[in-house]
């Protein structure tokens, strides 16, 4: 049977529906107003995979692990690894400080403003999309807090074992955590005395900075190092970041660095998130 | 054929998208991207044998922005433009080779694939993703349309008229 083209009143519904999805598009860019929807949408996503999985598969997982030992030695090593992880986090500051910080001030002072006795919170991966992180200029990763503290940690920086991930961006039980990497996030950065803003690029694992040759007098090379310089209040001062990867001339004064980051969001599912 | 319940096209454009959203991270390495769970609803469209309403294209948009973290409104607008070319030419395609149907259906998944880079990704646009992604899934319909599968649903379909 042949389908008949669209007539006029049905064109007229395609393009209400049209203009309707342009409007939704634009409330969506310009204002967020669907955040909290999907927001809502993902941690129930979250929670009810969770939930079903405990119900249904987690049972006859420890069923399992009881009747074999081969599955509880698989527990046993992952358990290990997780732990591993966390040591990692734990001995971020000290074990690695003569690589992640400029001098031992940096550290010192640190430790003494945050009051640190627990220098971390530790926290999992809960989703994390990386079809967006590969594809996309959106960034973005949610993770939970182990021991519930209570605490908000809005504004609160990220770490893996490698360094400095990102920052919480909303606490709302899961916690939203923008990148590095992403577009709309910057970091202030220092290097030789010098200052500049890193903005995420939206490519895995490089941030870049814009400088001018008539404020910045000594020429940056490639495989330079770059510090947090903590002038946001965000980041703590002196914690490594990247490498000076690719320079770019944008025109006679203007020049832009990419900057390869030292840490991978994927390598590890433990995170740690240092109190604000 | 039959236009499915719209429960029905909701369950195959979300396990499409969860395909989508397993397969991309690989397949960009290389420059390609397969916007599949367009490419579905398209062939879905393509396949009825009635017109699809544009509030039916228009819902499973919203629903599709909804799962897979998109700006809302923007799978919403592009379903409503492919229905709306699909229905317009659905007698026209009929003229048409596999080839020819297969290379509008690739071009129309690069026009998605650039329409939302132009809103998701605007920093990291590049025409190179474009052009090889234009040739993967043009070859990637014109192997489902000569697969044996889709010509035993054909055979069904032209039995129903013997």
């Amino acid at each position: 049977m042949a389908r008949v083209a669209p007539n006029s009143g049905s064109k007229a519904i395609y393009l209400l529906c049209i203009l309707a999805g342009a409007i939704l598009l634009y409330l969506d860019i310009a204002y967020k107003s669907f955040d909290s929807i999907k927001n809502t949408y993902i941690s129930t996503t979250i929670s009810s995979t969770y939930l079903l999985k405990k119900i249904t598969v987690d049972p006859f997982i420890y069923l399992y692990d009881l009747s074999s030992s081969k599955s509880h030695l698989v527990n046993e090593n992952k358990n290990l690894q997780a732990a591993l992880d966390k040591s990692y986090l734990e001995n971020f500051i000290v074990s690695r400080g003569d690589k992640f910080f400029m001098d031992d001030e940096a550290i010192t002072a640190l430790m003494s403003k945050y009051e640190i006795d627990e220098v971390f919170h530790a926290s999992k991966i809960k989703f994390f999309d990386t079809t967006k992180y590969f594809c996309c200029d959106t960034h973005i990763m949610y993770i939970e807090v182990i021991s519930s503290s209570g605490i908000d940690f809005t504004g609160s920086a990220v770490i893996n074992s490698e360094g400095i991930i990102g920052q919480v961006i909303s606490d709302n039980g899961v916690k939203e955590v923008l990148l590095l990497t992403d577009t709309s996030h910057y970091i202030p950065l220092e290097t030789e005395g010098y200052f500049c803003n890193a903005k995420g690029s939206g490519k895995p694992g490089i941030i870049s900075c814009r400088y001018s040759s008539l404020i910045w007098t000594n020429p940056v090379s490639n495989g330079q190092k770059l510090y947090s310089s903590g002038l946001g209040g965000i980041y703590p001062r002196g914690i490594l970041i990247g490498y000076v990867q690719e320079i770019t001339n944008i025109d006679e004064t203007d020049i832009k660095i990419d900057i390869s980051l030292i840490t991978d969001p994927l390598k590890n599912s433990m995170l740690g998130i240092i109190e604000n | 054929m039959k236009a499915p319940g719209i429960l029905k096209t909701m369950l195959i454009l979300f396990l499409a998208n969860y395909l989508e959203s397993i397969i991309a991270p690989t397949l960009i390495k290389i420059y390609v991207a397969v916007p599949l769970t367009f490419i579905v609803f398209s062939a879905l469209t393509y396949r009825f044998s009635q017109n699809v309403n544009p509030l039916y294209a228009f819902s499973l948009g919203l629903f599709i922005d909804l799962i897979s973290n998109s700006l809302f409104g923007l799978n919403a607008i592009l379903f409503c433009l492919v229905s709306y070319v699909i229905n317009s030419y659905a007698n026209t395609f009929k003229l048409f080779s596999y080839l020819q149907v297969c290379i509008f259906f690739g071009a129309a998944s690069v026009f998605f694939i650039g329409l939302s880079n132009l809103f998701l990704a605007i920093e990291n646009f590049s025409y190179i993703v474009l052009f090889i992604s234009f040739f993967f899934n043009t070859c990637l319909c014109l192997l489902v349309a000569v697969s044996p599968v889709n010509r035993l649903s054909m055979d069904k379909r032209l039995s129903q008229y013997d």
